[in-house]
């Protein structure tokens, strides 16, 4: 039992890495059909520059909003450069490849900025672990936890109550119709990129203490975190959390119980049963696509 | 303005560069041994060029950046062979991107000397054919995997050891060799477990490692991921002592494991320690010409590696009288004098059928110890002003198997 619960742990911090990365290709795509593939390159140049502000001296409290300010910024960069041409152009799929031509550029930048080394981020809480429940777990795992809860929560609060909000959801259900009553759909989607590299950005300064912090540390966060989007259902916030969770005890248990040889496997069948079965996730809500 | 020009000119034709090649990764998580492997050959042939070359010619380098990447190591062979016309290649961090782009040298019969990748089977790929032109200068894995059983087992007492070794050649090559190891001294690893690049959770390996009561941890793998096993421990809660290949030495593992990673051992050709005359100019021309943060080498074992490996060369060139391939092959197989080398004094290092200058009785323990490599046992370093030199029949090493074509 004992086993069972610390691998629960495991699984549910390592769940909630992927989930916060996934949260930010669910922002993106429920205004505007798109997702930045750069999602693990901005989370990536998130922790980069938080790990620079740190060593500069700057708290690790005060550095969040300024990541956090960072992070924004460049994905409204994203946007202009690489969607929004994708887009006025009605283009399928120029958006996918722009997205990933612009992380790749970053990534490289990245690596003669930081170089390619993986550095170490310090942890603002004690390393030590604490016991709960009898299973071992550490601070900054918890701290991961509640820092993406109260994350996503902030933004549901914010797109269910606030103006934008509701255009938001006016800008995904029908774009044209949403700029003929006057909302400026362009704006909401430069916006939506904004707070999806933004969550991104303060994903990385949260998880970086947990794992290393490097140029390469996108690429593979940034995959799993899109398997579990899908698993999840990319419209839905809290199948985020569950699909994430999902694929992360699936990830820790199979390791320990079947062989960490095939510990990526069940995750990924999960996604191949889920594509075929509920191809708008396990909680997404099934959309017909008028053709 | 004309004189000058003749100057020039004159000088250039008089001392026409001796082209080296060095490959390496000089980027990405092997970028510690790559670099430090590097700067270590560079220190050299400053040296030897201020002392006025070999042949009376200075050595140029070519160095390149295989990102430990198998095709670039192929792409960059090609380049130094028929672009820059190479003489010689040192270098190869990866047993991966060695073993690809070996062949073309042997081909081209263009000398390979081989300063750190370990993986047993990179001289012996060319067993089968009359001349082979790839040598070694690094402690193989034939001779660590033995000597990582020895310590753990023979030494220290421990009984029930588990593998971690990651999914690359060199962890899995590298488990194989362990198990055999153990095998020779009856003992089955109670728990072996394997670990991807980028993994960033050992939670379900150490807990298996846990239940089975391992009494130490084995690993086979490079900084980051081993600094991740070190965390994961502390962070259940259990905590074994950690004995491993010398990649446990890397600064990336001693960085990002902290605390956590203190006590790791792990056999090591050269501790940075001025343990005698030659090892203590290395240490302070390094120092002084590179500069690294807290005067710490980054890889201290790749540094004298890549050094030694450019003066073997030199001697070789020296003594051939010429830079054609199959003479310096000729003159490494058979070097006359000497060559005093910071991990050790390189006597006949090389035979027309023994490749391998390092031999089980050099290599030490070394120990993490207040965020450096330091002698596990001070005996060691008592005797280390003694220099451990080639012996072909020192015990330990296990038998290369030749690979089968």
């Amino acid at each position: 039992m004992l086993i069972l619960t610390q691998l629960v742990y495991s699984g549910i911090a390592l769940g909630m890495i992927y989930a916060v990365i996934a949260f930010g290709y669910q922002l993106t795509f429920q205004t505007s059909d798109t997702l930045n593939f750069g999602q693990g390159d901005a989370l990536m140049l998130g922790a980069l520059v938080g790990l620079t502000l740190v060593g500069l001296g700057v708290n690790y409290w005060l550095m969040i909003p300024l990541v956090c300010a960072f992070g924004a910024l460049q994905g409204t960069l994203v946007e202009r450069i690489g969607v929004r041409p994708a887009i006025k152009i009605k283009s399928e799929f120029g958006w996918i490849m722009s997205t990933i031509a612009l992380g790749i550029i970053f990534k490289n930048v990245a690596e003669n900025v930081w170089g390619r080394d993986d550095l170490k981020f310090p942890s603002p809480l004690p390393e030590s672990p604490i016991k709960l429940f009898g299973a071992n777990v550490l601070p900054m795992e918890i701290l991961v936890v509640v820092g993406a809860v109260a994350m996503m929560l902030a933004v549901e609060v914010f797109n269910r109550r606030s103006i934008y909000g509701k255009a938001v959801v006016a800008t995904f259900n029908d774009r044209d119709a949403a700029k003929l009553m006057g909302i400026n759909t362009g704006f909401v989607i430069t916006f939506s990129y904004a707070l999806s590299s933004m969550s991104a950005a303060f994903a990385g300064v949260l998880i970086a203490p947990l794992t290393l912090t490097g140029a390469t540390m996108g690429a593979v966060l940034g995959l799993k975190a899109f398997a579990v989007a899908i698993i999840g259902g990319l419209t839905s916030g809290m199948g985020i959390i569950l699909g994430g969770i999902i694929l992360g005890i699936a990830e820790t248990a199979t390791g320990y119980y079947i062989s960490t040889g095939y510990k990526d496997v069940p995750g990924l069948v999960l996604l191949l049963i889920v594509l075929a079965v509920r191809p708008a996730g396990l909680f997404g809500k099934t959309a017909i696509k008028k053709v | 303005m004309a004189i000058a020009l003749a100057l020039v000119t004159g000088l250039s034709l008089a001392a026409d560069p001796i082209k080296i090649g060095v490959d390496g990764p000089f980027t990405g998580g092997s970028s510690s041994m790559g670099v430090s492997m590097r700067d270590g050959v560079r220190l050299a042939v400053e040296e030897i060029n201020k002392a006025g070359g070999a042949l009376g010619r200075p050595i140029q380098l070519v160095e390149r950046d295989d990102e430990a990447k198998n095709e670039r190591g192929v792409q960059i062979a090609q380049e130094l062979i028929n672009k820059e016309k190479v003489v010689a290649v040192v270098g190869y961090i990866n047993t991966g991107v060695a073993l690809a782009s070996e062949r073309f040298f042997q081909e081209a019969k263009i000398p390979v000397m081989n300063n750190v990748a370990t993986g047993s089977i990179v001289t012996h790929q060319f067993d089968d054919q009359p001349e082979n032109y790839v040598f070694r200068n690094a402690a193989h894995d034939s001779i660590q995997a033995p000597m990582i059983v020895e310590e753990a087992i023979t030494r220290r007492g421990f009984k029930r050891p588990a593998i971690l070794a990651d999914s690359t050649n060199y962890g899995q090559l590298g488990r194989e060799d362990l198990e055999k190891a153990l095998a020779l001294k009856g003992i089955k690893p109670v728990a072996i477990e394997k670990f991807n690049i980028k993994d960033v959770d050992m939670t379900a390996q150490l807990l298996k490692a846990k239940e089975a009561n391992a009494d130490v941890v084995l690993t086979y793998g490079i900084g980051p991921e081993l600094a991740q096993i070190a965390n994961g421990m502390t962070k259940l809660g259990w905590k074994v002592p950690m004995v491993g290949s010398w990649t446990l030495a890397m600064a990336n593992y001693i960085d990002n494991a902290g605390p956590g990673g203190e006590g790791a051992r792990m056999p090591q050709t050269f501790i940075q320690e001025p343990t005698t005359p030659k090892r203590q100019s290395f240490i302070v021309s390094y120092l002084k010409m590179f500069n690294p943060k807290n005067s710490r080498i980054d890889s201290p074992v790749s540094a004298a590696q890549g050094y030694d490996s450019i003066y073997l060369l030199a001697a070789a060139i020296k003594q051939a009288g010429s830079t054609e391939g199959p003479k310096i092959k000729a003159a490494l197989e058979d070097l006359q004098a000497p060559v005093e080398g910071v991990v050790t004094t390189y006597h006949k290092p090389f035979t027309k059928t023994d490749h391998e200058a390092i031999t089980a009785n050099i290599p030490v323990f070394g120990e993490v110890k207040g965020g450096k490599v330091v002698y596990a046992y001070p005996a060691d370093q008592q005797r280390a002003s003694v220099i451990q030199v080639k012996d072909v029949n020192a015990k330990g090493a296990m038998k290369v198997e030749a690979k089968k074509k």
